[in-house]
């Protein structure tokens, strides 16, 4: 127990000295958030002018007016401004960027839609703004969702403005936050393998071989230590986004705890393996890279894995961190409870298993 | 010496083998307490492997080694715990303080002496709240070796314990080690320095290529094995060892670079036989120098080679 607080101490000594440290476990991840969040924070609350170019259905389009109107941001607003018009007008409007979107509903509509078919509204955006593609669209289609299913049940479009759009769910920085915390797992867990090297290199572990010290004490303080630095952060980097942006935990705490232990002993685990497979710390420092990288870029830390092209889809499909990140955002953003991600566990032990299991092979103390 | 009444190491048929190379080969000695044991040997004849065994941090392939009567290879904690290592390389923490790493060290064993002791054994009074990568390297040095006494042990093992330090730091660390000895303890000791081994060890055993080739008392290695006196000096034109051990008294001859040693029963004839020579062949002997054996000349007789080397 001596030894083991004494391991402890002097990782936590060495940690608080280390600056490089220090900045990716706690700093980089805070300058991420605030970064995005400040940049995307306008999306929550962006308004749009819609034009919609009746071309023969004046029920559909006053539906979809109805429906557009009664979506209420925070503070009152309405998301949407309406505008009824000639299709040629609004389409020139929406070229000079006086509008944001243009629907044209198609002559007939009515009839086909009370005779129980349906038809297709076709909708105009700019789609190089991103925000457009974020906030835009999505919202659309819930209202015309919400305008179906009112449709399909029979009943009086008088109830829509009742049917507002949930305004929380769709801001960015709800959706990068746990990103974010994945990535930080990432990062502190790998680049723990790095003081390993170098004390190995150096031949301290050598020297410490010739004491008492068990060796599954030095691991167990050194894990323990990566542990409670990743929770820290972790806790930090919730705690500012509740602080700045008002990002809400939605679903329960103890699950998040432990996605986020999971996570952090697979990529813990995977700095070990480094440490086992990588003799020197000058060839390890890329390496923790080439591992990091790719994983920060594909793995939906930033944008969803499903606007990524399909022909890396398998790449993705094997990287730990996509399911922590899914876990998470499944837990901070739908409150889903951990049955729901067994997948997610699943992969995650595998990888943990087998970055143990090879480390064990292959490390050498000397 | 007597060893077998205070027997504290004892090492029988020791073998280590690396891929090919047998590290150690057969090796048997025995230390006692309150002995200096020396080892001496040219870089790789496998001093450090067979002390790395006797510390318990690698496992011999074959043989047995006892240290304070427990077997290192099954007591390996019990005899960690009574004995001090100091390795050749002094890297420690970079980023702890000189107080903080011998507190480190003082909590991996029951027992331990007090850290200001252990700073003065060090000298780095002043350096106590220095973090050990901004130390000097002899600092560095007197912090690792210092180290190897923070469980009070009973046995203490430095490899090259002096090396990187000057010289008024060397015989400093000499005093502390003599103080060692006095307390009834044992060191076992590899050493570069032949002045430190003549001066500190009670036996030397002189290793190359795996096997103990001599093991005995300084005086006695030297004595045993060098009758002569040797006379060292420099010649223009080497005449070839032919020619100088035909000189009368002459037993053998020993090149180092530009210098020529020859050993000799008899100092006069042999040199007037060499300045005979000298003006034989119109060349002149310089920088002649006359001397007793060291153990240096035995190191060089028995392995053929210089300790640096």
């Amino acid at each position: 127990m001596k030894a083991f607080s004494a391991v402890f101490v002097a990782r936590y000594k060495q940690f608080i000295r280390d600056r490089a440290a220090l900045f990716f476990s706690f700093i980089f991840p805070i300058i991420f958030i605030l970064l995005f969040g400040w940049a995307f924070q306008n999306m929550g609350t962006q308004t749009f002018k819609v034009g919609l170019a009746d071309q023969g259905s004046p029920q559909i389009t006053a539906y979809i007016t109805i429906g557009l109107n009664s979506v209420i941001l925070e503070g009152d607003v309405k998301m949407f401004k309406t505008e009824i018009g000639d299709p040629e007008d609004l389409r020139a409007k929406l070229e000079k960027g006086d509008l944001d979107a243009v629907i044209e509903i198609p002559a007939g509509m009515d009839t086909l839609v009370a005779l129980g078919a349906s038809d297709n509204v076709q909708v105009y955006y700019d789609a190089s703004q991103t925000v457009n593609q974020q906030m835009l669209i999505p919202a659309l289609s819930q209202v015309i969702n919400a305008i179906d299913e009112r449709i399909g049940e029979y009943t009086p479009p008088i109830g829509m403005n009742q049917q507002s759009v949930q305004s929380h769910a769709l801001r960015y920085i709800d959706f990068l936050l746990p990103g974010i915390l994945g990535m930080t797992l990432m990062f502190i867990g790998v680049q723990g393998g790095l003081p390993i090297i170098q004390q190995r290199q150096a031949h301290i572990i050598k020297r410490l071989g010739s004491t008492p010290l068990r060796r599954s004490t030095l691991v167990l303080g050194d894990l323990l230590f990566r542990m409670i630095v990743i929770l820290a952060s972790a806790a930090l980097i919730i705690l500012v986004g509740r602080l700045v942006f008002d990002v809400q935990m939605i679903g329960n705490w103890l699950s998040l705890c432990g996605i986020i232990l999971l996570g952090s002993l697979v990529f813990v685990s995977l700095g070990y393996l480094i440490a086992a497979l990588v003799k020197t710390q000058e060839s390890a420092i890329p390496v923790v890279q080439i591992v990091n990288l790719p994983m920060m870029i594909l793995s939906g830390t930033f944008f969803s894995i499903a606007s990524m092209p399909a022909f890396i889809e398998p790449l993705i499909k094997i990287l730990p961190l996509t399911y922590v990140n899914d876990a998470l955002r499944q837990i901070m953003v739908s409150g889903a409870p951990l049955h729901s991600m067994t997948t997610d566990i699943a992969v995650l032990a595998a990888w943990a298993v087998a970055c143990l299991a090879l480390t064990i092979r292959f490390f050498k103390w000397d | 010496m007597d060893v077998s009444s205070s027997k504290v190491i004892g090492v029988t048929n020791l073998v280590k083998t690396y891929g090919s190379v047998k590290a150690v080969n057969q090796i048997s000695f025995e230390v006692a307490q309150g002995e200096v044991f020396g080892m001496l040997g040219p870089n790789g004849a496998g001093k450090t492997t067979a002390v790395e065994i006797m510390e318990g941090l690698r496992t011999a392939d074959s043989g047995s080694a006892t240290v304070l009567g427990m077997d290192v290879s099954k007591d390996t904690r019990a005899v960690k715990e009574r004995i001090g290592v100091q390795s050749q390389s002094p890297a420690l923490f970079p980023g702890l303080k000189v107080r903080e790493i011998i507190n480190f060290f003082r909590s991996l064993y029951k027992k331990s002496v007090p850290t200001t002791r252990i700073i003065e054994l060090a000298a780095l009074q002043e350096s106590r709240d220095v973090l050990f990568r901004n130390l000097s390297g002899g600092q560095q040095q007197r912090l690792s070796v210092a180290l190897a006494f923070v469980n009070d042990p009973e046995i203490i093992f430095l490899d090259e314990p002096t090396t990187g330090l000057d010289p008024q730091a060397r015989r400093a660390m000499w005093e502390v080690i003599e103080t060692f000895q006095r307390a009834g303890k044992t060191v076992v000791l590899t050493t570069h320095y032949m002045e430190e081994a003549q001066r500190l060890c009670d036996r030397i055993a002189i290793m190359d290529y795996g096997q103990i080739i001599a093991l005995d008392s300084p005086q006695r290695l030297i004595e045993s094995n060098i009758k002569e006196s040797a006379i060292q000096f420099k010649m223009k034109d080497y005449p070839g060892d032919q020619a100088l051990t035909s000189l009368p008294d002459v037993s053998k001859v020993v090149r180092e670079g530009d210098d020529i040693i020859v050993y000799t029963s008899s100092i006069p004839s042999a040199i007037s036989g060499l300045l005979a020579m000298a003006s034989q062949r119109s060349t002149e002997l310089s920088e002649i120098s006359v001397r007793q054996a060291t153990l240096e000349d035995v190191f060089l007789k028995l392995t053929g080679k210089r300790i640096r080397d």
